[in-house]
């Protein structure tokens, strides 16, 4: 419980503290806006193309909007060596660790529910058909970035280049989940439901989670104290 | 079994070695000034006291424990170069949070009572970013009071305080020696450090040239044991 | 004999990731720098075989069909593989600090080794619809390549240990 407690008080900081500035929450958005209105440009969207490329373009405009959002994550210790501190305090590296994740997580989240709707207005999408099983890759794969991201944000927050080396290790790791959830979700937003051939990539996405989650957990200390 | 205790600890940077073969006690309700030229190793000791870091060789016990267990955290204090509290939160934001962190009993009411004891009530519900720089290190020294603990690690503490926060922090200490806690602090600012410390020690290259309590001479003239034990001497 | 070239430098590069993995959670659990130079080492190595068997597979299919990338599923697998690993040596030049430094390098090795499965299953399930399977018996050039593999690694585990004899003799010096 007093786990559970101290897991909390992480996550509502970092929200609470993101939600005054709101810096990462409207580069992530703006840059979501964009991305999706500059292929909107290539596209034409009347065509079946969309069939094949939703999922894809969905979690491009995901993973690098989203990866503005998880850099803040231990950047936004740095200042005022807030980090120091948090260490420093009697709270597992594991309970900080999933704090912060699920801070970015419901902060990631919130950025790809509005991308959604503008999504299906852009390109002419009905994406609401599979809603449930949507969500369900939406939440999945957007863990798998959180995870990662945190990770990594927590391993690269005092070097220098910072920016540069978070997306350099973390989309390459998170190749196979961005692979699983941009098939399962061209599937979903397009009204199909998710067939035998492809319950695969859904079984790789959520094996993708709990290896890695438990991955992270295990050299979190490492990656903290050093 | 004293307050802190280093044995024979070596730190090293790769092969380079910031601190050699130190050892040292500092007894409950003493206070110990760490003094010695920048780059002497000072601050990197203090951080492998508190935990920031392991030691390659040797022995850190604070309270004959370890400095990364729960139970040693939870009683050890640590002001560094920063003041460690956020300048998105409000003050009584700030000390909840470590409050909670801290698993205080009621971590708003003990938030408020440090609020008043660094002279920042009125302020409470501003948000840091607002505020001077003698209020942010007012509560940095509240952060680390918040949570009463009985080892206090403090690195370089009255560097650009302006005075009041340097009245408050020396009053805060004093109460704290006198209820029997341990204080050991790095320091420039001989005169304020060597009016509170009992017992001194002077890092010299990463080696330790003088450890022993504090004399009249040293009182007098700060400079002292930098004369004695330092480099030129 | 390209082909074979490709086959026995992707199992050499594994055998070179395997190796490096192992250094690393050796250096984590010793912090014995040793290890540090031979993860280094043996990850240059893997991605110099890597980097090779990807332009004798690219040239094999050439050969094969007329295209420069056939997206076959194991040189695209391999491609991934090398993406995985260079930001290893992007992350080691951002870090001055060598203690820091190897342990944030252990790190990404050890996400990378739980990541190479998985990235060979998804990408053969991607590809596999495309392009025909294809054995995946390394072949008779495992063994020179092998040797040659573990010939550089060799020679740049020491040229690390040289590295940092000097740094050590540097920094001793400066006290002086």
């Amino acid at each position: 419980m007093k786990y559970l407690r101290q897991v909390a008080t992480i996550a509502v900081k970092d929200v609470r503290a993101e939600l005054r500035t709101k810096e990462a929450i409207n580069a992530s958005l703006a840059f979501a806006l964009m991305i999706l209105l500059l292929f909107s440009y290539t596209f034409n969207p009347a065509q079946e193309m969309m069939r094949e490329v939703s999922g894809g373009l969905l979690w491009i405009v995901f993973a690098f909007a989203g990866t503005l959002t998880l850099n803040r994550s231990f950047a936004r210790e740095l200042p005022n060596d807030c980090l120091d501190a948090l260490i420093a305090a009697p709270i597992p590296g594991s309970a900080l660790f999933l704090g912060k994740c699920f801070a970015s997580f419901v902060l990631v989240l919130a950025v790809e529910l509005v991308s959604l709707p503008v999504f299906g207005i852009f390109y002419n999408v009905h994406w609401t058909a599979q809603l449930p099983a949507l969500f369900g890759v939406l939440l999945l794969g957007t863990w798998a970035l959180t995870v990662i991201g945190t990770i990594f944000s927590a391993l690269t927050v005092n070097i220098k280049l910072r920016e540069v080396m978070l997306p350099m290790l973390t989309y390459p790791i998170l190749m196979p989940a961005l692979m699983a959830a941009m098939r399962l979700t061209t599937l979903l937003v397009t009204g199909q439901p998710i067939a035998d051939d492809d319950m695969a990539w859904l079984k790789m996405l959520i094996g993708f989670d709990v290896i890695f989650t438990a991955v992270s957990l295990a050299l979190v200390e490492t990656v903290l104290v050093g | 079994m004293s307050a802190v205790a280093v044995e024979g600890v070596w730190k090293y940077y790769g092969d380079y070695p910031a601190l050699r073969d130190i050892s040292l006690e500092a007894a409950e309700g003493t206070c110990l000034a760490l003094i010695g030229r920048n780059g002497a190793g000072k601050t990197t000791l203090l951080r492998a006291i508190a935990g920031f870091s392991t030691a390659q060789r040797g022995k850190i016990r604070i309270c004959g424990k370890e400095p990364r267990e729960a139970e040693t955290r939870s009683r050890l204090g640590f002001i560094g170069h920063g003041i460690s509290v956020y300048d998105e939160l409000s003050a009584l934001e700030n000390l909840t949070l470590f409050g909670k962190l801290y698993g205080l009993a009621d971590p708003k009411k003990s938030a408020n009572e440090w609020l008043e004891r660094t002279g920042l009530e009125r302020v409470r519900n501003g948000l840091v970013r607002e505020f001077s720089r003698g209020m942010r290190q007012r509560l940095a020294v509240a952060r680390a009071f918040l949570h009463e603990p009985s080892v206090m690690l403090l690195d370089e503490p009255f560097t650009a305080l302006d005075d009041r926060a340097i009245a408050v922090l020396q009053r805060l200490l004093r109460e704290a020696l006198a209820a029997g806690k341990t204080i050991v602090m790095s320091t420039h600012q001989l005169k304020e450090a060597l009016e509170l410390a009992s017992h001194v020690a002077l890092l010299n290259r990463g080696q330790l040239a003088f450890h022993g309590a504090r004399t009249q001479e040293m009182v007098d003239d700060p400079g002292y044991v930098y004369a004695r034990y330092g480099e030129g001497a | 004999m390209l082909a074979s070239l490709f086959d026995a430098s992707v199992w050499t590069a594994l055998i070179a990731a395997a190796v490096a993995a192992l250094a690393s959670i050796l250096f984590l659990r010793t912090r014995h720098f040793l290890y540090d130079s031979l993860a280094l080492s043996a990850t240059e190595t893997g991605l110099v075989l890597i980097a090779g068997g990807i332009v004798a597979g690219a040239i094999s299919g050439h050969a094969g069909a007329g295209l420069w990338w056939t997206w076959d599923a194991r040189v695209t697998t391999a491609l991934v593989g090398f993406l995985l690993y260079a930001p290893y040596l992007m992350l080691r030049r951002a870090i001055e600090e060598p203690t820091r430094r190897a342990a944030s390098a252990a790190v990404v090795s050890i996400f990378a080794i739980f990541d190479l499965p998985v990235i060979a299953l998804a990408v053969n399930w991607w590809l596999a619809r495309r392009a025909a399977p294809v054995s995946v018996d390394a072949g008779w050039m495992i063994l020179p390549l092998a040797l040659l593999g573990a010939g550089f690694t060799w020679i740049r585990l020491r040229q690390e240990q040289r590295r940092r004899a000097r740094d050590a003799e540097r920094r001793t010096a400066q006290e002086i």
